[in-house]
């Protein structure tokens, strides 16, 4: 295989690259989130560029250093960086500064409906739909994660010692509760039937709350740090990286305490650098640390196909577009690969 | 992976409040010209520091669930230095200054346990800025000044032009009583060579075999208890490596919180390489390291820092994990 790369590096591209786009920008890719047919990609140099039908927009200089986080608000992208700048982008590029914290980092950035959120150390600032000062929820420690649930009534943000699960009242009011485990917890997100909340941690391992009872376990045994994961097909799976393979833990009826996850492997044994749904499929896109990307069905295995060969730098990101026709793959090296799902004929 | 891969050193640099800190930092940010740096700083920084990119921490200290009791980790550091090595400019260093009060175990320790971290950057040293005058009192009134010393790859010793040399001495054997293996460098002013700080790979295994620290057998008085000593021995018998695995291991479950650091080149029977190890409280790094070089004598030689030295029996279980 590699002598023949070296010779013929054409004969080792996928369908997929040989209809698509690649772009070599040499530009850590840090994260990217999709919005309708657009897909916005942050950098490590703090630019954004937006990828719609096939194109790359000119670079959009938001950050003086790294973009750390991603999110939207309808159709304006929401970033954090660590030039302590929380940002509301327009499709268009334009710029609008909504914070500016000096040298503290924007850590996580989300929104729902208009309320916006960014996190800056151990506090939460949270813009209401058409309120100009933000409101401060303020936590033990500094913050790992922030997740609203599918209603945007709850919010979540994970820290050092547990979870705080902030409750919104029909007056507006907010409340907290705590879910207790010890350890550092990073990211956090509600499953999308808001049934089950889950966090990873600084230890190799997950753990997750089962919200109407407040019971709680925790899903161990990777390799590495559990960095990417999602609920994949109405919750059914919740497909994670951090191993040599895709594991997809059970999350139908009462979880997946007693029972054994999926695990998909792929070839070259490579770790699972970031895991993505097919929206509205029982299947995700893998990536891992060498640059592939797969595409499984999660109960059947046999059924992978490659999307990316590899590029020697591993996946920090895949965006699919709300009409499931593209995706973007982006890696550490600054490679994308943003390419259409489907052959034309399979349209 | 090629220059991704490069792991970016980082110094850690500790001393109590008022010793130099910020005067070492300026100096080595301003002395290296063309160089990127990172500093991160804790918030109650004494002055102002001159560079692009600084960034504030909280000094978050974190427990890890790994069984191990004392085994903390830096919680602020894994997340700054995980997002500084997403920057597309390449760093040439991160400089990381701790409040006085801090502990530097949790620094090093994170550098050991956190895989992301140990990845893309390395621990280069630990430097403690001492203040000549005061040293010693802070020493007696303040467990951290012990600990900052007691990790010290280099002690620069501060402002000397303030006091005579018979209290330099008495300062100078105070240190060395605590670290024998910390490079002791006077200043006025940290005016020191920045090579003698910067780019010192402490924490490789092979630059313990270079550096040869006074591994001299110590025979101490009796110390308070809980003043931080410590203890090193010398064997030119092969050691049991079975014998020692088993004594060392249970040594460092029951009682590493007390040992703050070890270091030590071992001889083992039917072994031809040298065995090289280094750890932090309860955690080790260790590796044979090639064979011994020809014509030097074979020994093993072993080094505690630590608090309550005297009460673990540390002569008798070395003694018997000589080969019979």
């Amino acid at each position: 295989m590699k002598a023949d790369s070296n010779k013929f590096p054409e004969l080792n591209k996928t369908k997929f690259e040989n209809r698509g786009k690649e772009f070599k920008l040499r530009i850590p890719v840090t994260n990217a989130i999709t919005i309708g047919n657009s897909v916005a990609v942050g950098f490590g140099d703090g630019t954004v560029r937006i990828f719609r039908s096939g194109q790359i927009s000119e670079p959009i200089k938001a950050h003086s250093g790294v973009v750390l986080s991603i999110s939207k608000d309808g159709e304006d992208i929401l970033t954090g960086g660590d030039d302590g700048r929380f940002l509301k982008i327009s499709l268009d590029g334009e710029i609008k500064e909504i914070a500016n914290f000096g040298s503290r980092w924007v850590d996580h950035v989300t929104a729902y409906n208009g309320s916006l959120v960014c996190t800056c150390g151990n506090i939460v600032y949270l813009w209401m739909p058409n309120k100009k000062e933000p409101k401060l929820l303020e936590h033990e420690s500094t913050i790992g994660g922030v997740a609203f649930d599918s209603k945007g009534r709850r919010l979540a943000v994970s820290r050092y010692g547990g979870v705080t699960l902030w409750k919104k009242d029909y007056s507006n009011k907010w409340s907290s509760s705590n879910l207790i485990w010890k350890g550092s917890h990073n990211k956090v997100i509600f499953s999308t039937d808001d049934r089950f909340l889950v966090t990873s941690m600084q230890e190799n391992q997950l753990h997750f709350w089962r919200l109407k009872d407040k019971t709680d376990s925790f899903m161990s045994g990777y390799g590495a740090k559990v960095k990417s994961f999602a609920f994949v097909y109405d919750s059914k799976f919740l497909v994670t990286s951090g191993s040599n393979e895709a594991i997809c833990w059970p999350f139908d009826g009462n979880g997946p305490e007693g029972r054994k996850p999926i695990c998909l492997p792929y070839v070259g044994n490579k770790l699972v650098t970031f895991v993505e749904p097919f929206p509205n499929e029982n299947a995700i896109f893998t990536g891992l640390s060498d640059g592939s990307v797969f595409l499984s069905e999660i109960e059947k295995s046999t059924n992978t196909i490659i999307i990316r060969s590899f590029t020697e730098s591993e996946v920090t990101t895949i965006a699919v577009t709300e009409d499931c026709s593209s995706i973007l793959i982006g890696d550490i090296g600054g490679n994308i690969l943003w390419t259409s799902i489907w052959d034309e004929e399979e349209k | 992976m090629g220059e991704t891969n490069k792991q970016v050193p980082v110094t850690v640099l500790t001393g109590f409040l008022g010793a130099g800190k910020t005067t070492l930092l300026n100096r080595i940010l301003t002395e290296q010209h063309g160089k990127k740096y990172a500093v991160i700083v804790n918030e109650f920084g004494e002055q102002g520091i001159d560079n692009d990119l600084v960034v504030d921490a909280d000094e978050e200290v974190f427990e890890m669930n790994n069984g191990c009791i004392c085994c903390t980790v830096r919680g602020d550091l894994i997340r700054i230095l995980s997002g500084l090595m997403k920057r597309a400019d390449k760093l040439d260093a991160i400089i990381v200054e701790t409040t006085g009060l801090a502990d530097p175990a949790p620094v090093a320790q994170t550098f050991f346990v956190d895989q992301d971290v140990a990845d893309r950057t390395k621990l280069d040293a630990i430097v403690t800025v001492a203040d000549a005058v005061h040293l010693s009192t802070q020493l007696s009134d303040h467990h951290e000044a012990e600990e900052q010393v007691a990790f010290a790859d280099v002690v620069l010793l501060n402002k000397i032009d303030l006091v005579d040399e018979s209290r330099l001495d008495a300062v100078k054997e105070r240190i060395k009583k605590i670290n024998p293996f910390a490079k002791i460098i006077h200043t006025t002013k940290c005016g020191v060579s920045l090579s003698e700080i910067l780019n010192l790979d402490a924490f490789n295994l092979k630059r313990i075999l270079d550096t040869e620290p006074d591994f001299l057998t110590s025979d101490h008085d009796h110390e308070h208890d809980d003043d931080v000593t410590s203890l090193s021995f010398v064997s030119d018998t092969p050691l049991d490596m079975e014998k020692f695995q088993d004594w060392f291991s249970k040594l460092l479950q029951t009682k590493g919180q007390d040992i703050l650091r070890t270091k030590g080149i071992l001889d083992f029977t039917g072994e031809n390489d040298r065995y090289v190890f280094q750890g932090v409280h309860m955690l080790m790094d260790a590796s044979p390291m090639g064979k011994w070089p020809e014509g030097k004598e074979r020994s093993s030689r072993l080094v505690f820092i630590g608090r309550n030295l005297e009460s673990m029996n540390l002569k008798e279980g070395f003694e018997n994990c000589k080969s019979a």
